[in-house]
C-alpha cells in the first residue's frame, strides 16, 4: 500500500485521532443514555470493534494512530501517579493493609492468571510452543 | 493568568520527564525496574512538595492529560480486531483464566485489606485496583470508595505488575507469550499491556484483551457482589 505523505498524512491523522475520540464520546453516551454499568471508554471500544468490524479492515492511519496512543499509554497514568500525595495522609493511617493488599493481591492475580492460562491451554491442545513471539 | 502558567509549566515538566523516563529505561535495555510512570510521578511529586504546592496546583495540567486515556484506552479495539483469529482460537483458556484472574485481583485485595484492619472506605478503594484507571475510578465510587484514591491505586498496582511480571512467569515456569500477556493485562491493566507491548506484539495483544474484558467483567460483576455481601 503507498504511504500518503505531506498534508494528506496530515490530515488523515487528525481524522484518525478524531475517529478514537469519536468511538470514547460516544461509548460515554451509550454508557450513560442505557444505564449501562460499563464506563465510556470500555463501550468505546466495542464501538470501535464494529466500526472496523463494519469496514472489515483498519485503514493505515488509524493503525498508526492507535498504535502510537497504546505506545505512549504510561504518559496518561502519569497524573493519577501523582495523586498520590493528595492522600498521603489517608494512605499513612492505613499504610500496612494498603501495601500489603496491592502486593499481594497483584502477585496472586499475576500467577491465577498466566497459570491457569497455561494449563486450560495445554488441556485443549491448542497452546502455543514454547516461548515464540517473545 | 499565573494559574495557566502553572498549568502549562507543570504540562511541559510531565511529558519532557516521561520522554526522559523512557530514554533511561530503553538505555537500560528496557528493565522493567526502570518504570517510566512510577519515575515520572516521583520526581512531580517531590518538585511540588519542594515549591511547596499542592496536588491541586497539578491537577490543571493532570486532567488534560488524563483526557487522553479515554482514547487511548479506545485504541486497544485496533491490535483486538487485527488478532481476532488469535484471540478466538484461544477463547476457552481465554475466559477460564479470566474469570480466576480477575476474581483473585480483586478477592484478595479486599481479603488482605479488610484482615489487616483497614477501614471499610479503603477496602472499598482498594477492589477496583487492577482495572484501568476511569474503570477503577467509576466502580469505586459506586461501592463507597475514593475514586481519587482509586486511581492512585490502580497505578500502583499497574507499577507493581510491569516491574515484577516477567521475574514471576519465569520463576513459574510460564513462558507461552499469550499466557505470560494475559496474566500481566489481568492484574496490571494498560501498565502491564505498555510493558508486555515491549515484550513481544503477541504478549501485547493477550494483554490489551485482558485489561479490556477485566474492565468490562469487573464494572459489571463488582457493584453487584459488593451488593449481595454487604
Amino acid at each position: 500500500m503507498e504511504k500518503p505523505s505531506g498534508l494528506r498524512r496530515v490530515s488523515g491523522l487528525v481524522v484518525a485521532f478524531a475517529v478514537l475520540v469519536a468511538c470514547n464520546m460516544a461509548g460515554g453516551l451509550l454508557s450513560s443514555f442505557l444505564h449501562l454499568p460499563v464506563p465510556g471508554p470500555v463501550v468505546g471500544i466495542l464501538v470501535l470493534l464494529g466500526v472496523l468490524a463494519a469496514l472489515g479492515k483498519v485503514p493505515l492511519l488509524l493503525r498508526e494512530t492507535a498504535e502510537f496512543m497504546i505506545g505512549h499509554l504510561n504518559l496518561f497514568y502519569i497524573p493519577a501517579g501523582v495523586g498520590v500525595m493528595a492522600y498521603a495522609a489517608l494512605v499513612r493511617q492505613d499504610w500496612l493493609p494498603i501495601v500489603a493488599a496491592l502486593f499481594g493481591s497483584t502477585f496472586l492475580a499475576l500467577i491465577v492468571g498466566s497459570l491457569v492460562f497455561q494449563w486450560v491451554a495445554r488441556r485443549t491442545g491448542r497452546h502455543m510452543p514454547d516461548g515464540e513471539g517473545s | 493568568m499565573s494559574g495557566v502558567l502553572e498549568g502549562i509549566f507543570w504540562l511541559v515538566l510531565t511529558i519532557g520527564l516521561y520522554w526522559l523516563a523512557r530514554e533511561f529505561q530503553r538505555r537500560l535495555n528496557g528493565h522493567p525496574a526502570a518504570s517510566p510512570v512510577l519515575i515520572a510521578a516521583a520526581i512531580l511529586i517531590g518538585l511540588l512538595l519542594l515549591g511547596g504546592r499542592s496536588y491541586e496546583a497539578y491537577r490543571p495540567a493532570g486532567s488534560v492529560l488524563l483526557w487522553f486515556l479515554g482514547p487511548g484506552t479506545v485504541a486497544l479495539a485496533v491490535p483486538l480486531y487485527l488478532n481476532f483469529a488469535q484471540v478466538r482460537s484461544a477463547l476457552l483458556p481465554l475466559t477460564v483464566a479470566l474469570v480466576l484472574g480477575s476474581a483473585t485481583a480483586a478477592g484478595s485485595a479486599v481479603m488482605i485489606a479488610w484482615a489487616l484492619g483497614a477501614t471499610p472506605e479503603i477496602v472499598s478503594t482498594l477492589a477496583p485496583k487492577s482495572v484501568t484507571t476511569p474503570i477503577a475510578m467509576a466502580v469505586a465510587s459506586e461501592i463507597g470508595g475514593i475514586p481519587a484514591l482509586a486511581a492512585a491505586l490502580v497505578i500502583l498496582t499497574g507499577g507493581i505488575g510491569a516491574v515484577c511480571g516477567s521475574a514471576v512467569f519465569n520463576v513459574l515456569g510460564v513462558r507461552d507469550p499469550r499466557a505470560r500477556g494475559f496474566a500481566m493485562g489481568t492484574a496490571a491493566h494498560g501498565m502491564g499491556t505498555a510493558r508486555a507491548f515491549q515484550v513481544s506484539f503477541v504478549a501485547g495483544t493477550f494483554s490489551g484483551v485482558a485489561m479490556t474484558l477485566n474492565a468490562i467483567l469487573t464494572a459489571i460483576a463488582l457493584p453487584l457482589i459488593w451488593l449481595f455481601f454487604k
